[in-house]
Parts: structure tokens; sequence; C-alpha cells
């Protein structure tokens, strides 16, 4: 009876372990690899924050972008083992039509 | 008639007011960036009314008009717009005999095409400033030869115009997180279908827009609510029929708008209303009356 309450448990172990594994697996959390912040100039309004979303969001291994209008910054999330550099970001605002004030 | 005709001249100006589609006032461009790969697409809704005739003809007009405005990002600098407008453009009078008749037109307008580029801007923390010309024309994509049972329509009371009208101007645009200030000259150059020729058309346009809502910015703010107030000074040389310049068409209008826009980091909604504050029309002739206007756009 001991013997099949204790491989109850172990089954119900296991199965929680699973999920958790491929929650853990599958949250951006875990792998949310380097941000990076930045400074746009020119940027006023909610409206023509989402050309800078969508420019940046073009750049390989970016899995978010947060547009702040009240301070000017856009907070860029990158996957893991993916890099960004300064050259693309700015490249990026540009084609959005702004200007890049800093990086990094 | 001629009078009828100089009527719809104003009416259509006021109705036809060719604003497109970035975040923007509501009856005037702006020079605002529209990213690189990036559409906007933007449907407007107008209806001008008019009426308090004195002539004795008891005329009383109306138009109503649904433009369809798409714009491209081909550059950051350059921009590409194309405005398709469908139109129903409504005449009762009550004439010498005593008859009171309707006359109206329905279909697509004239279509509008043109470029902007940004030739200066300067981006600082928080606001932006830019100048940007543009270069445009109005091809005759609406029927300009339509009849009811009375005859063939008079030419304003047409959709189209039936010539090819090319259009010039300059934007001038500072915007901050607190509100914008557009400025726009052009000038519109109308040339001759059907042995009629409209008049060219100069017009300046400036616009306020203040942010209402927030009162104070948080970090993430979903959208702003705008308060807009705008004006129109537009002036019209006169119509030409066969070559011979039309005593009763012609003058200067100015229009003023108050709104309101909502705008989001995707989508805009605005709504207006426009009145003539001054008008100084050649010959005598029925006044612009009111306009409504009312807009959805989408970035993408």
């Amino acid at each position: 009876m001991e013997r099949k309450y204790k491989f109850r448990h172990s089954i119900v172990a296991g199965c929680v372990s699973f999920v958790i594994g491929i929650l853990l697996v599958f949250s951006p959390q875990v792998w949310a690899g380097q941000s990076h912040w930045l400074k746009v100039d020119g940027l006023a309004c909610p409206y023509c924050a989402y050309g800078i979303e969508k420019q940046l969001k073009a750049i390989p291994g970016v899995t978010s972008v947060s547009v702040s209008v009240k301070t000017g910054t856009v907070t860029v999330t990158m996957r893991e083992g993916t890099k960004l550099t300064r050259a693309r970001v700015s490249q990026a605002v540009r084609d959005a039509g702004f200007t890049l004030r800093s990086f990094r | 008639m001629r009078q009828v005709t100089k009527f719809l001249v104003f009416f259509c100006l006021g109705a036809m007011n060719g604003a497109v589609a970035e975040a923007a006032p509501i009856s005037t461009n702006t020079a605002l960036p529209v990213a690189k790969g990036e559409y906007v697409f933007r449907e407007q809704g107008v209806l001008s009314q008019s009426g308090d005739d004195t002539s004795g003809a008891d005329r009383d007009a109306s138009v109503a008009l649904s433009s369809t405005v798409l714009g491209y990002g081909v550059t950051p600098e350059l921009a590409v717009f194309g405005i398709m407008p469908l139109v129903n453009k409504r005449l009762q009078l009550t004439t010498a005999s005593g008859q009171r008749v309707t006359r109206r037109s329905r279909g697509l307008g004239d279509m509008r095409l043109f470029a902007r580029y940004t030739i200066f801007k300067q981006d600082l923390p928080g606001q932006t400033f830019r100048v940007a010309p543009l270069l445009g024309i109005e091809v005759p994509t609406g029927d300009s030869s339509k009849y009811d049972s009375l005859g063939r329509l008079p030419a304003p009371l047409q959709p189209g115009s039936g010539s090819w009208d090319p259009f010039s101007g300059v934007i001038v645009t500072f915007q901050t997180r607190q509100f914008e200030l557009d400025f726009q000259a052009r000038y519109e150059a109308n040339t001759k279908a059907n042995d009629f020729e409209f008049g060219d058309v100069a017009r300046l346009d400036g616009s306020l827009q203040y942010r209402l809502w927030p009162r104070e910015l948080a970090e993430f703010t979903p959208g702003f609510l705008y308060g807009v107030a705008e004006f129109n000074l537009i002036h019209r040389d006169n119509n030409r029929r066969n070559g011979t310049s039309d005593p009763d068409s012609g003058g200067t209008t100015l229009l003023g708008l108050l709104g309101l826009q909502y705008v989001t980091q995707r989508n805009i909604i605005e709504a207006g209303i426009q009145l003539p504050l001054y008008q100084d029309l050649n010959g005598a002739a029925l006044e612009s009356g009111y306009t409504v206007r009312g807009s959805y756009r989408v970035n993408f």
C-alpha cells in the first residue's frame, strides 16, 4: 500500500517537474538576453513610436521593444547569444525618421 | 447657375482639404516622418452643408465625401501618398418657373498622388522640427461628363474635373510632447478639360494640436488626447469657361476648425467641425456653411 502511494507521489512529482520545465524552457524571462537602452531624439507622440518599434523589431535577435515617449527612451531586449550593435540601432532609428542620441 | 457653380467650387475646396495620414492635424498636412517600409492608411468622412440663400433660388447644397488615403515610406525622408475620394454632391434649387429641383452626382472623384520629401529636420529630446516640400498631381479618375434629366451637370457638380492638375507646396512642423504646430503653403495649378478650367488655388493652412490628456505623462502612456484648432486660408482665381473668365467665381475664404483627436501607437481617431470665418467671394454667391470631419488612421 505504502509502495503504491510512493509511486503515485513520484508520478505527480514527475508531472509537476515536467510542466515547470516546459514553462521555464518557453519563458522569455529565461531566454531574455541582454537589454539595451536607447535615447531617441525627435520622439514626441505615441503614433511616431510605432515606426521605431517596427524598425527595431526587424533586427535579428530582438525579442522585445518598449518605447517611452515621456523619456524618449527605447528598451530593446535581445535573444541570448545575439548581439546588438550601435551601428545597426542607429540605422534602424534613422529608417524610422528619428535620431539616435545614445546607446548602452 | 453661375452662382451655383461658384458656390460649389468653395464647397468642394472645404471638403477636399488634402490632409493625409500621419499623426497629423485633421485638415492640414504634416512633415512628421513615415518610417521606411511603413504604410499608413486613413479613411476620412466629410460632410459639408450650406443654405441660407438670399438669391431667391433658395439653394441648398451638400457634399458628402469619403476619402481613402494610403501612404508609404520609401525612405526616412521620402513618403508617397495616394488619396482616392468617393463623392456625393447634391444641389437643390428653385427654378424661375417655381419648380424645386435636385441635381446630384456620385461616384469616384479625382485621385491625388503626391510625394513629400523632408529637406530639413532637427531632432532634440522630446521635440522635432521639420521642413518638407511636396509635389503632386490630381488625376482625372472621376467622371466629368455626367448628365441628369436637366442636361449636363455643371463642372463643379461633376464627381471629377477631367483635368490633370499639378500642385506643390511646403510643410513646416514643430512637435513637442505637449503640442504640435503645422503650417502648409500650397499652390494648385488647375488645367482645362471639357472647355472648363477651375481657377488656380493658393492656400495657407495652419494647425495647433495641444495635448489635453494625460495632463502628466506616465512612463508608458497608451495614448494622447489632443485638442485641435486649425485655419485654412484659401484663394481661388476665377474659373474660365470656353476661354472666358467667369466674374462670378473665385475669391478668398478663411476656414476655422475645432476638433478632438485620440492618438495611440497604431491608431488615430478624430473628429472636428469646420466653419467659415471670413469669405470674400467674387460676385454674388452663396457662401460656404459648416463642414464636419471624422477619420480613422492606422499604421502598419
